[in-house]
C-alpha cells in the first residue's frame, strides 16, 4: 500500500506565482505603449512622476491580469497555452489572486491619480474594469466579437500615458489607440487559427471556432485593410516623421502580403498539430498549412513594437530631418 | 493542527519577505509622491506671486 502526501496546511504559493499573476509579457508591452504616449505627448511632467506614473500604468494593468486570471482559472485549466498559470495550475488559491488583483487595482489607480492627474487615473480604472468585468465576464464567452471589443483594454495604455504627461487626452492620443485597437483583431485570430482546438475546448466561442477558418481568415483580411492605413495615418498627420512613415509604410506592406499569403491559405482548416500528435503545443511549431497564420501572428507583435519604437525615437531625438 | 512542513514555512517565509518589501516600496513612493507635490504647489505659489496674481497665505 503507498501513502500520500497530505495536502499542504497553508498555501504554497512563492511570490513568482503573484508575479506571474500580473502576466509580465503583456505587461511589458503595455509599458512600452504607454512609455511611447507619455514621451510623444511631451508636458511637463518631471522624470520621478513619470516613471511612477508608468509604474502604476504597468501595476494597473498586472492588477487586471490577475483579476483576469483569479475569475477564468478552470476555463485556462482547459487549455494548453494557460494551463500553467499559478491559478489554473493550483498554486494560487483563486480568492488570493482576487484579493492581490483589488489590492494592486486600487493602489495603482490612487496613486496615479495622485502622481499625474484624476483623468489618468480615472482612465487606468477605466481600464481594469473594462478587461477584469467588461470583457473576461460578459464578452468573453458571449460572442465572437469578444476579442474586437475587448481589444480596447489593451489600446488604452498610450492614452493613460498621454494623460498622466498632459492631462488631456486629444485626437493623437486615440490615434494611437485606434493603432492597438485595429491591431489585435487579426493578431489574436491569426492565433486562434492554430490554436482553435484549446479554445473549443474550453467553450470559448473565438472566431475560428464559432464562424469557421474560411471566414477568419478573410476577416483577418478586412481587419489588416483598415489597420494599415490607420498605422500609417500618424506619419501623414504630423505625430509622427520620416522614419515613422517608413517603418508603417514598409512594415504595413509586409502586414498586408501575409495578410493575403493567409487568406489564400487553409490555415485552420485541419486541427492544431498539437492537438493531432497528442503533446504540448509550442506557440510557434504548426501544421505547413498553419504557418502563414504563424507567419502573421509573429510579425504582427514585430510591427507593433516598430510602429511605437519609432514614433519613441522621434521624440527622443531632435536631429532636424529624421 | 499539524505542525507546518518545512516547505510550507518556507513558503510563507517568502510570502512575508514579499509583502514587506512591496510595502516599504509603496511607503517611499506615497513618500516621494507627496514631496513631489508639494514641491509643485510651492514652485507654482511662487510663480504666481512672480506675476503679481493674488495667492493666499502668500505673506
Amino acid at each position: 500500500m503507498t501513502e500520500t502526501a497530505p495536502p499542504p496546511a497553508i498555501s504554497m504559493a512563492q511570490p513568482d506565482d503573484f508575479f506571474q499573476l500580473l502576466k509580465p509579457r503583456v505587461m511589458s508591452l503595455v509599458i512600452f505603449t504607454a512609455v511611447t504616449g507619455l514621451v510623444v505627448a511631451g508636458g511637463e511632467l518631471d522624470w520621478l512622476s513619470a516613471a511612477i506614473a508608468i509604474l502604476c500604468i504597468a501595476v494597473g494593468a498586472g492588477a487586471a491580469g490577475a483579476l483576469n486570471m483569479a475569475l477564468e482559472g478552470e476555463t485556462d485549466a482547459l487549455m494548453r497555452r494557460t494551463r500553467g498559470r499559478p491559478v489554473a495550475a493550483g498554486r494560487v488559491n483563486k480568492n488570493d489572486a482576487m484579493t492581490f488583483g483589488v489590492i494592486l487595482s486600487i493602489f495603482s489607480v490612487m496613486l496615479l491619480g495622485m502622481t499625474a492627474n484624476w483623468l489618468a487615473g480615472g482612465l487606468l480604472l477605466m481600464t481594469i474594469l473594462y478587461y477584469a468585468v467588461f470583457y473576461t465576464l460578459l464578452l468573453k464567452r458571449r460572442t465572437p466579437q469578444n476579442i474586437v471589443i475587448g481589444g480596447a483594454a489593451g489600446a488604452f495604455p498610450p492614452v493613460i500615458g498621454w494623460a498622466a504627461a498632459t492631462g488631456q487626452a486629444p485626437w493623437q492620443a486615440w490615434l494611437l489607440f485606434a493603432i492597438i485597437f485595429l491591431w489585435t483583431p487579426p493578431h489574436s485570430w491569426a492565433l486562434a487559427l492554430y490554436s482553435a482546438g484549446d479554445y473549443a475546448r474550453a467553450g470559448i466561442p473565438m472566431m475560428p471556432v464559432a464562424r469557421g477558418a474560411k471566414s477568419t481568415r478573410l476577416q483577418i483580411l478586412i481587419y489588416s485593410l483598415v489597420f494599415v492605413p490607420v498605422a500609417v495615418a500618424p506619419g501623414l498627420l504630423g505625430l509622427g516623421g520620416v522614419l515613422y512613415l517608413a517603418v508603417s509604410g514598409i512594415g504595413g506592406l509586409g502586414f498586408l502580403f501575409l495578410a493575403v499569403r493567409l487568406w489564400r491559405s487553409r490555415a485552420g482548416d485541419q486541427p492544431d498539430k498539437a492537438e493531432a500528435v497528442g503533446r504540448e503545443a509550442a506557440l510557434y511549431d504548426v501544421r505547413a498549412e498553419a504557418k502563414p497564420a504563424r507567419n502573421l501572428f509573429a510579425f504582427s507583435i514585430l510591427y507593433l513594437m516598430a510602429l511605437f519604437a519609432a514614433l519613441l525615437v522621434e521624440s527622443l531625438t531632435t536631429l532636424p530631418g529624421l | 493542527m499539524r505542525r507546518l512542513t518545512p516547505e510550507e514555512l518556507s513558503a510563507r517565509n517568502k510570502r512575508n519577505l514579499a509583502i514587506a518589501g512591496a510595502l516599504v516600496a509603496f511607503i517611499v513612493l506615497v513618500f516621494a509622491v507627496t514631496v513631489l507635490n508639494l514641491k509643485r504647489n510651492i514652485d507654482a505659489r511662487a510663480d504666481a506671486i512672480a506675476a503679481g496674481q493674488p495667492v493666499e497665505y502668500a505673506r
